[in-house]
């Protein structure tokens, strides 16, 4: 079953092409890699899909629910971490997931539940009590990713999850998002090749707005590295 | 209803952990706190000349000094009016102008939210703010029914008290509304601040406007839309359902502008 459908979507910003009639689909339980260089269009796409930003033309699903057409039966199941962790500081770590989890609509029954599971799957255990704004910012991140998780949305968009955290943190969550292969599918947007190849199944390519590669892992470097493939793809 | 709670939840447990939201409420208890002790003192210079000279002496214009409601406790109410015209545009510039500066609106926007639910969240924490630094002033009636006293046995008229506060309040949340709308359509605080303060001193410019403007049908329009007519009755304190509806109505307008703003904040 196909977890993203996206159809001919285009988004123009008056006269620039942010991205440009884009087709492609992501089957439930895989994790995509989403690569291209800055300004390519990824966070535009990543934004049409969970709603926050209309497309000029085309549709995007997701989990059969039309983004705009029914957007808070797809916002339901999207969990979105989007470049900056949107973070009230003046929070604790604990009330800003108790609030999130409210929004997701999470019973008040479950909700404390939810949360300790999400800090501890995110290491921010300790955390819990203290304000945001006295967080490092690894730990910002890593709150970021814990509001995304609330409820086990079955489509985690994250884009680019690991700045700023030091690799071992790196490591921990790279493991924790790959443990979610097969239970929820994860859009993963990251400058670091290297992530990519460790966790990814399939790796989608953008560059100015046009799909440049849509294919696994296997056969995008059976041709060389990752690495080699990504430049090849995006210097033209 | 719960996703609305939990906004104006969250929008009040942060508003009060801001020092600006203390010292406005300060300012507020503060200035309010002098002119109450204005008018008392007012009230006991006339009632000493009354008592010296004898109502009839003095005129018309000191009869309302003849009792505490009408004396104190409404002016006070009047005084209020005009603190929260300059209290609202900080109490309301953060509402959505915070949220699009930190980007957590993107958080809002992407989660199982409607519009419609996250402002009237945010309407409903910007009534309990303007709610909770009004609310301190209920005091003053509160000291004059227990300290005070008049011929008529109860110290205040609390019909007339009640419908002047309300007609406060009324006004406060119509103000807040105000600002909350024009807080959706920047990103800077302190924007929304000033032109909040600018459309609230243009509402209350139309009441002298009303006065000097010549040209008729101009004249009746902001004399029927200046809110110190509006008030009037509610001050005096007569049930003004036409007041009440107007009131009303500026609050739905900009929680609808503020609704469409928020959708098209995702168009721009």
């Amino acid at each position: 079953m196909a977890m993203i459908e996206v159809s001919n979507l285009t988004k123009r910003y008056r006269d620039r092409v942010a991205i440009d009639q884009l087709n492609f689909t992501v089957e439930a339980g895989e994790i995509l890699g989403f690569l291209g260089p800055n300004g390519a269009g990824k966070s535009t796409t990543m934004k049409i899909l969970t709603g926050f930003l209309p497309p000029s033309e085309g549709r995007a699903k997701v989990a059969g629910f039309d983004v705009f057409e029914q957007p808070i039966e797809a916002k339901k199941r999207i969990g979105y971490l989007p470049e900056t962790p949107p973070l009230y500081p003046e929070m604790t770590v604990k009330g800003y997931l108790q609030f999130v989890g409210r929004l997701k609509d999470i019973p008040n029954k479950q909700l404390d539940t939810e949360v300790e599971r999400v800090a501890a799957a995110t290491g921010v255990t300790p955390e819990l009590g203290r304000l945001i704004q006295a967080l490092s910012k690894g730990y910002r991140q890593r709150v970021g990713i814990a509001q995304a998780m609330l409820g086990s949305p079955a489509l985690m968009i994250l884009d680019e999850p690991t700045e700023g955290l030091d690799p071992r943190q790196r490591n921990e969550i790279l493991t924790m998002i790959k443990g979610l292969a097969g239970k929820q599918t994860i859009v993963l947007s990251t400058h670091i090749l290297s992530e990519v190849k460790a966790i990814a199944q399939k790796v989608l390519v953008i560059h100015r707005g046009k799909i440049a590669a849509h294919d696994s892992i296997e056969k995008l470097t059976a041709g060389g590295s990752l690495e080699e493939t990504f430049i090849r793809l995006t210097s033209a | 209803m719960r996703t609305i709670l939990a906004i104006a939840r969250k929008d009040l447990s942060i508003h009060f952990t801001t020092p600006l939201a203390w010292v406005v409420f300060t300012g507020m208890s503060f200035l309010s706190a002098i002119f109450f002790l204005g008018s008392l003192q007012q009230f006991k210079q006339v009632q000493d000349m009354a008592r010296a000279l004898t109502w009839g002496r003095l005129g018309e214009g000191a009869a309302m000094f003849k009792n505490l409601t009408d004396g104190v406790a409404v002016p006070t109410f009047q005084t209020l009016l005009i603190i929260t015209l300059f209290a609202v545009p900080f109490l309301s510039m953060g509402l959505f102008a915070q949220e699009k500066r930190q980007k957590t609106l993107e958080l809002l926007l992407t989660l199982p939210v409607t519009p419609w639910q996250l402002v009237l969240g945010k309407y409903l924490a910007a009534v309990g703010i303007v709610g909770s630094a009004l609310g301190l002033t209920i005091i003053y009636p509160v000291i004059l029914a227990i300290f005070g006293s008049s011929e008529s046995g109860a110290a205040l008229e609390w019909s007339t008290v009640g419908l002047a506060y309300g007609g406060l309040l009324l006004f406060a949340v119509s103000c807040m509304s105000v600002g909350m709308f024009i807080s959706s359509l920047t990103d800077s605080q302190i924007l929304a601040a000033i032109l909040t303060f600018a459309v609230l001193m243009g509402w209350l410019a139309l009441a002298l406007f009303s006065q000097f403007t010549e040209v008729q049908a101009l004249k009746d329009f902001t004399h029927y839309a200046s809110f110190t007519t509006q008030l009037e009755n509610l001050m005096k304190g007569v049930l003004d359902p036409k007041a009440i509806v107007f009131f009303l109505s500026i609050i739905g307008l900009n929680l609808l502008f503020t609704q469409r703003a928020v959708e098209a904040q995702r168009w721009t």
